[in-house]
């Protein structure tokens, strides 16, 4: 080749430069030599004398040899059946494991259902003496976040992978170098676990564990130590309190131990004697609707900054002494008769307050101390270690980070970066940190901060124990081997403190550690059992222990109040105030990344995906309901907090404070899987200090200009009112609101003779308890007409062939259903309910089988709230039967309204006709089960839509079919467990009984609201319930002969109380 | 047909037609090559079905879902065009058969065109319950042949079971009946066609030879036609108003649907009778066959039946206000008030007020004034079913599940698609067969020709006199 300078094609430089060697091998580019020959080796080349056929036994011998080695490492991942079965598994029988669900300080007593060996579905534990066999919706979607996809399934460093070794070798050096070790976790409830953090302080010198939660409680401990010398939350008897009042605590919903709670609460609201009926008050004061305030007899509402001027308004009342601080006057009227219905029922009332303010606490205390409350319905014999964050040590941390005076941070099951109130400050400190290492399950905007992340498994894959409360104890047992290669952090711990120096493989070590814990610290304890291995058998069985105390703990109230009476913080003046509250399924952000969660409709808002802004509607006093700024809902506005603007859509709620505006926490995750990521507004970045607490409102806000409408309004309800009263401005009569909205007065006289649009419904019943009689006089004789109508019929119906064998039916106690949604959670989780997502949720696609209505009814400024459990009600008179033109969905001789999925072709026709609209039809091919590729619908942007991989099936239950686009779903009643029920009476010989079958809303209930059992069985549970009057069927003239009853609502309103 | 004709009675065909002038005028559109108008609506009709063809494509591959239908409102566009196709194929029902046996004369005019928007209507309307379901692919089900699933019936109580045998009989018992008028026409047809055409008309014509013997068979047969599609005219919307009369939802739940659904139908029929007769006596110049009497009829017969329904509308405001029952009242002052109003007041007036126009006789006569009517009227009826569905749907029982619904581009296109299809049918039609049944025409020259009516004249004219005496 020549060096031609004028060359204008060149591809490198030796084609310029007159580079010989490369002039050849452009040449020999396509010689005719063997492969073998310019691949091999010479000598193997020559021997073998390179042609086609060598090239053949090259290659395979590679394939060969390669499909061997690569064989050997390869886990096996499919299911094979068992060569030797082992003893415990029998397939196709589910094997239930007691366990403990823990997260932060959020537990519950459980049992975990697994099938082949993998956890499917949680149910409460009945033996524990704290939850009583009751769970809540985050425990009923714990299972989901075992097979989530974005769990760390190795350790990282810096966003790599790295193995354990090398991982221990570099964090052990960091820490044994580090002039300060710093642990930040949330509150830990494990004794034992505990006990390896002190393994970490006995090996580092300068350690330090630093404890916070996510939404703060440290006003409550810090108050509690002032008062009575101990940092622990006190035992309270919802059940032993006549007059319950709450000052913006949500104890059925989130606050500490919301289950218990809930149990409790129940027992006092039940109408036990119809004669002489007596509940509880339940008074709530509070800024937004929350889940209790909705279950409360009273609301008395203030604004947030308003909320210490209450407590010590009505501490003056109760204690004494005066306060300045002004209060609306409706609040003052209002607590001034609650303060004089506390006194009667002094000893037998309870004081709660969600505030995170010290001295309000205080107050609490000293209003509980002079009722006399304290050693009745508040007792200390078993405190609760369920929280113990404090919000001083978490900004000492933040400042010494800051400052440089920490070398080495781990940080344990805790998202700081997004929830401790310090975000940009704890981000910026953590950069100064030498090490950082997150132990955590799945990445969160602090996991990603960290420079190590050491992996760890789910709580269903973990060893541990629990000790939510003083003298209960709790065992956590792993129900499947870690899927991933993950490590408990308190193996962590002890491996990094060299507690644990061998067998780095050994994933048992723990168990180990926790076994002698117990031997040696717990065991001694008590006295029931003589050998240990009894004792830990039977509490590895049970799930539970119980230390029994002959000893009573008393405490002496000595908190200084009136000091706190004058620390108790002024209300503001701004005429517009926002308070944050902790909504019921997401927390404030540990549960956004489980889709479950994600897409349960907020119990009050009615909302899904995201967090929308409630703000106050009135009625205008003539036919309208207005909302704040006349927004409605689906507006998307901006709301200023501060300096920081959050866009966000409008739900316009009953019973917000006018002048004030909700938001929940725990949204707008920015790492957080593909459920939670970007979803909603990041609230935790308006959260300020107040003396040094946590404050959850904000004053400085402002609510401006609608731009438009939220593009998937994800509600999942929009009628909410059941005939709201209000005043009518002309006549000043109160008159049914909804009806004037309805009938609005252009169409006055069109409307003239229309006798009633909402309250006329026999879909709910209400009553005060103290008209109970008239109500049930009232609705006897409804359903005597209603009885009436449906005799005058040709159709004789085949009521006689339900008399024999089993006829299942279900009793919904309107008056015990708190609204939690547990049950909604727990029956996507047992039949397979897909997730549709924001985009399908918006458009009324949702696939709920059973759903919680939720109705305001009474005074339109300050309603009550009926929450209604709906689903198939399994008609004996099915409408949808008989217009199914393909008989896909038809009648048992059980009576329960069955559904052949294969057999459906999709009319929809069942669905129009249903009046009670629970059948659901597959739109799209949300379970990623169709024929058709192209149909999968992401939920929120993924890539491989949710549940199209193969982890995330491994929750589906196997007894319950996946179902295709196209048809049609709904409520079984849960026939899987019907059948395998009978199945067990049958092989023990013996009738079938209550406990044998109990539907997966039916366990999952904390407070026992929905009993399920067989209607011709007249001794069991249900058919004592069905023979209360309180008794309903909803629509019961449309004749469709439902087989759910329901009772009826009964509340303890005090109507004088704003008077 | 009698002979006997009242002599002032109006003439049904002008233009002292001859028979050969007859068969002039309506075989030769058929021989000609099409017009520049024909050409272009041919080509939207054609574009209209194949965006149409596409949409049903994508609601099969993609699922329902590409629909706005919700947990609440099953049913949307798909039911609503589906009644209303099956509702405007009743027209031609009712003049072919009903009118035949009434001996109607005036019906020869119109009878062709309408039997085969007929047909055409049929089938653009059983084109929805086939696409509307979820699994397209397992509609077979329906039909109850022996099989291997059990065997495994339908089940013989649902509505929609009988809407498919009602539809299927009504579709077959229409195309014989407009078959069987078309044999004669072929034959005249083929009778002047050449070559590979003459061979494929002597087909369709079954060798027709015009013997006395074939023309008592042919009498004899559509005699026996019309006595089966007359029951049909008033069943088969019966049965579709059983979808909704069955159930239990109120607003569905009534006993006066079968009337109301009957009427409804046929006045949404002549509806489509008009605009398309209007359109084809314009282009085709069929002026003295479709004439201003005929438009006239019918548009008595649309006065009539959008009366019944108007008082259907007020019965059914009046038995739910005088029935005492809450969900009943709701639902229809939720129709008239609700969030849904528009569609309800547009029922209202295009069905309702629109043909009381037709009082006055100028606007009976009037080709334009005719014409707005009929297409009034059909977005009328159109807005009835919709009213009837979605409304219905949107607020039943619970008010917790209300919503609202409103429809994808994709069920905006479908409904374009059979639009579409059904014009392409319809121009085919006007290519391939006489638009008007000539020996039908033939057999009321005599009789209802103008060159006939001397007595006619001889009254307007002494009418006219009396007027201006006036």
């Amino acid at each position: 080749m020549k060096n031609d300078i004028s060359k204008s094609i060149w591809i490198g430089e030796q084609d310029l430069s007159e580079d010989k060697d490369f002039a050849a091998k452009v040449q020999e580019e396509f010689a005719p030599v063997s492969l073998v020959e310019r691949l091999g080796d010479e000598g193997v080349a020559s021997s073998l004398g390179g042609n086609r056929r060598d090239f053949l036994k090259f290659l395979g011998f590679g394939l060969g040899a390669a499909t061997i080695a690569a064989g050997c490492d390869i886990p096996v991942k499919r299911a094979i059946p068992y060569v030797v079965k082992p003893d415990e598994i029998v397939p196709g029988v589910a094997t239930y494991y007691a366990s403990s669900y823990v997260r932060g300080g959020d537990y519950c007593s459980i049992l975990v259902k697994t099938r082949e060996g993998r956890p499917i579905k949680i149910e409460g534990n009945d033996l524990s003496p704290i939850t009583h066999g009751g769970t809540s919706a985050r425990v009923q979607a714990s299972v989901l976040d075992l097979y989530d996809t974005h769990r760390f399934k190795h350790p990282l460093k810096e966003g790599r992978k790295i193995d354990w070794q090398n991982l221990d070798e570099e964090v052990g050096n960091a820490f044994g170098s580090a002039g300060s070790i710093r642990i930040l976790s949330s509150t830990i409830i494990s004794p034992a676990a505990l006990k390896t953090i002190e393994t970490m302080v006995g090996a580092y010198s300068n350690v330090e564990h630093i404890q916070y939660d996510s939404v703060s409680y440290a006003g409550l401990l810090d108050a509690n130590e002032d008062s009575f010398g101990m940092r622990s939350i006190p035992d309270y008897h919802f059940d032993k309190a006549e007059v319950i009042v709450s000052f913006g605590a949500d104890f059925l919903g989130t606050w500490i131990s919301p289950v218990e709670y809930a149990k409790k609460y129940i027992i006092n609201r039940r109408i036990k004697n119809l004669d002489n009926p007596m509940m509880s008050r339940h008074i709530q004061v509070e800024t937004g609707m929350s889940l209790s305030g909705s279950n409360a007899d009273n609301r008395i509402m203030v604004k947030p900054s308003e909320h210490g001027a209450a407590i010590a308004y009505l501490y003056t009342k109760i204690v004494g002494g005066s306060t300045s601080l002004a209060l609306n006057e409706k609040a003052k009227m209002a607590l001034d008769k609650v303060a004089s219905q506390l006194k009667v029922a002094a000893g037998k009332s309870l004081v709660v307050a969600g505030s995170n303010d010290k001295s309000e606490q205080i107050l609490i205390n000293a209003i509980n101390n002079t009722l006399g409350n304290y050693g009745n319905t508040i007792t200390w014999d078993h405190t609760s270690m369920q929280r113990k964050g404090s919000d001083q040590a978490l900004a000492k941390l933040v400042g010494e980070m800051n400052n440089g005076q920490v070398d080495a941070l781990v940080i344990i099951d805790a998202n700081p970066v997004y929830d401790s109130g310090h975000g940009e400050a704890f981000k910026m400190g953590m950069e100064k940190v030498k090490t950082t290492v997150a132990c955590c399950l799945i990445p969160s905007e602090t996991s990603i901060a960290c420079q190590y992340v050491a992996a760890t498994p789910h709580i269903l894959e973990s060893w541990g124990d629990a000790e939510p409360k003083k003298g209960h104890l709790s065992l956590i047992q792993p129900t499947i081997a870690p899927l991933f290669d993950t490590r408990q952090f308190e193996e962590s711990l002890l491996t990094w403190s060299g507690e644990i120096k061998e067998n780095l493989d050994d994933k048992s070590s723990y168990y180990e550690f926790l076994k002698s814990f117990w031997e040696a610290e717990v065991f001694p304890r008590q006295n029931k059992f003589a050998s240990f291995n009894t004792f830990w058998d039977n509490c590895l069985h049970d799930g539970v222990f119980t230390i029994e105390s002959d000893e009573t703990a008393v405490a002496n109230y000595s908190g200084n109040d009136q000091a706190a009476l004058g620390m108790v913080s002024k209300p503001s003046n701004s005429d517009l105030e926002i308070s944050f509250y902790e909504s019921v399924p997401m927390g404030n952000g540990e549960f956004s990344s489980n889709p479950w969660l994600m897409e349960m409709p907020d119990p009050v808002l009615r909302t899904s995906w995201g967090n929308y802004l409630a703000v106050p509607v009135s009625f205008n006093g003539v036919n309208k309901f207005i909302g704040l700024n006349n927004l409605k809902d689906g507006d998307l506005v901006d709301v200023t907090i501060g300096d920081k603007v959050f866009s966000v859509p409008v739900m316009q709620q009953f019973g917000q404070m006018p002048g004030t505006v909700s938001l929940a926490l725990g949204f707008g995750r920015r790492e957080a899987g593909f459920a939670g990521t970007g979803i909603g507004a990041d609230l935790n970045t308006s959260v300020q200090l107040n003396k040094g607490y946590r404050q959850y409102y904000h004053t400085n806000v402002m609510v401006t200009g609608t731009k438009g409408k939220e593009k998937y309004f994800s509600s999942v309800q929009y009628h909410h009112t059941f005939g709201v009263k209000a005043e009518d401005k002309k006549s000043g009569e109160i008159i049914n609101a909804d009806e004037a909205a309805a009938i609005s007065a252009t169409y006055g006289l069109v409307s003239q003779g229309y006798q009633g649009f909402l309250t006329d419904r026999s879909i709910i019943y209400n009553s005060n308890v103290n008209n109970l009689q008239d109500s049930l006089a009232h609705m006897h004789e409804r359903r005597e007409e209603a009885k009436h109508l449906n005799e005058q019929q040709i159709y004789n119906g085949y009521d006689e062939l339900y008399t024999q064998g089993h006829h299942w039916g279900m009793h919904v106690d309107l008056n015990a259903c708190i609204g939690c949604g547990a049950c909604t959670v727990a029956c996507m989780a047992e039949n397979n309910v897909p997730v549709v997502g924001k985009r399908e949720v918006s458009r009324h696609h949702e696939m709920t089988w059973l759903r919680i209505d939720r109705y305001y009814y009474g005074d339109a400024e300050n309603p009550n709230t009926v929450y209604q459990p709906m689903m198939c009600q399994h008609c004996d008179n099915a409408p949808c039967e008989n217009v199914c033109p393909v008989n896909a969905t038809n009648h048992s001789t059980e009576g329960l309204n069955q559904m052949t999925y294969n057999r459906c072709v999709g009319t929809r026709y069942c669905a129009n006709n249903c009046p009670y609209k629970v059948r659901r039809f597959n739109w799209s091919d949300y379970t990623t089960a169709d024929i058709f590729p192209a149909n999968q619908v992401p939920v929120n942007g993924e890539k491989i839509p949710y549940g199209a991989d193969n982890l995330t099936r491994m929750v589906l239950n196997p007894d319950v079919t996946v179902r295709a686009r196209g048809v049609i779903e709904k409520c079984s009643f849960c026939v899987q467990r019907i059948q395998e029920g009978k199945l067990l009476a049958k092989k023990e010989g013996r009738k079938l009984q209550d406990r044998d079958v109990r539907s997966a809303c039916q366990t999952a209930c904390p407070t026992g609201a929905i009993t399920f059992g067989d209607m011709n069985n007249k001794e069991g549970q249900l058919s004592k319930k069905l023979d209360s009057p309180l008794n309903y069927i909803v629509l019961e003239e449309v004749n469709v002969r439902s087989s759910v009853n329901y009772s009826m609502k009964v509340n303890n309103r005090d109507e004088n109380l704003y008077s | 047909m009698g002979a006997v004709v009242s002599s002032i009675r109006e003439p049904l065909i002008t233009g002292s037609k001859t028979y050969h002038q007859i068969t002039e005028d309506l075989v030769s559109p058929t021989e000609k090559t099409p017009s520049v108008s024909w050409t272009l609506g041919f080509i939207v009709s054609v574009s209209l079905l194949l965006f149409g063809v596409f949409c049903i494509l994508w609601t099969i591959w993609h699922g329902i879902g590409t629909w706005n239908l919700n947990r609440t409102v099953g049913w949307g566009w798909d039911i609503t065009n589906f009644v209303w196709w099956i509702g405007i194929g009743h027209a031609g029902t009712l003049i072919s058969a009903i009118l035949l046996l009434f001996r109607q004369k005036w019906r020869t005019g119109v009878n062709r065109a309408a039997e085969a928007m007929t047909i055409f209507a049929v089938i653009c309307a059983a084109l929805f319950p086939g696409i509307h379901v979820g699994r397209a692919w397992v509609v077979f089900y329906f039909f109850p042949y022996p099989n291997t699933r059990g065997p495994l019936w339908p089940n013989f109580n649902s509505p929609l079971l009988w809407d498919l045998f009602a539809i299927s009989t009504y579709f077959t018992v229409s195309l014989l009946f407009w078959y069987t008028g078309l044999v004669p026409d072929f034959a005249t047809v083929r009778d002047r066609a050449k070559g590979f055409r003459k061979k494929v008309y002597n087909f369709l014509s079954f060798g027709w030879t015009g013997s006395a013997k074939h023309w008592q068979r042919w009498e004899a047969l559509s005699l026996v036609l019309a006595g089966l599609a007359t029951p049909l005219v008033l069943s088969v919307h019966t049965i579709v108003s059983f979808d909704f009369a069955t159930s239990v939802i109120p607003g569905w739940h009534t006993t006066i649907f079968p009337p109301y659904f009957v009427a409804g139908a046929i006045f949404s029929g002549f509806a489509m009778v008009q605009t398309l007769m209007l359109v084809t006596r314009k282009v085709l110049k069929l002026e003295d066959y479709i004439t201003i009497g005929h438009i006239e009829s019918m548009n008595k017969v649309i006065l009539v039946t959008g009366t019944i329904v108007g008082v259907a509308y007020l019965t059914e405001l009046f038995v739910a206000w005088y029935s005492g029952y809450v969900y009943e009242q709701a639902a229809f002052f939720n129709r008239a008030l609700g969030p849904y109003w528009w569609a309800y007041f547009g029922m209202m007036f295009c069905n309702v007020v629109s043909p009381q126009f037709f009082w006055s006789k100028k606007i009976r006569r009037s080709v334009i004034w005719t014409f707005f009517l009929s297409i009034v009227v059909n977005i009328g009826m159109w807005f009835e079913r919709f009213v009837i569905i979605a409304t219905t749907l949107a607020r039943d029982y619970l008010p917790s599940s209300w919503s609202y619904y409103s429809p994808t581009w994709v069920e905006i296109g479908i409904y374009l698609g059979t639009l579409g299809l059904f014009f392409t049918c319809y121009l085919i039609f006007t290519r391939v067969a006489p638009v008007v049944a000539i020996a039908e025409i033939k057999h009321i020259l005599k009789s209802s020709g103008d060159q006939y009516a001397k007595g006619y004249k001889a009254a307007q004219q002494e009418a006219s006199r009396i007027e201006s005496v006036k």
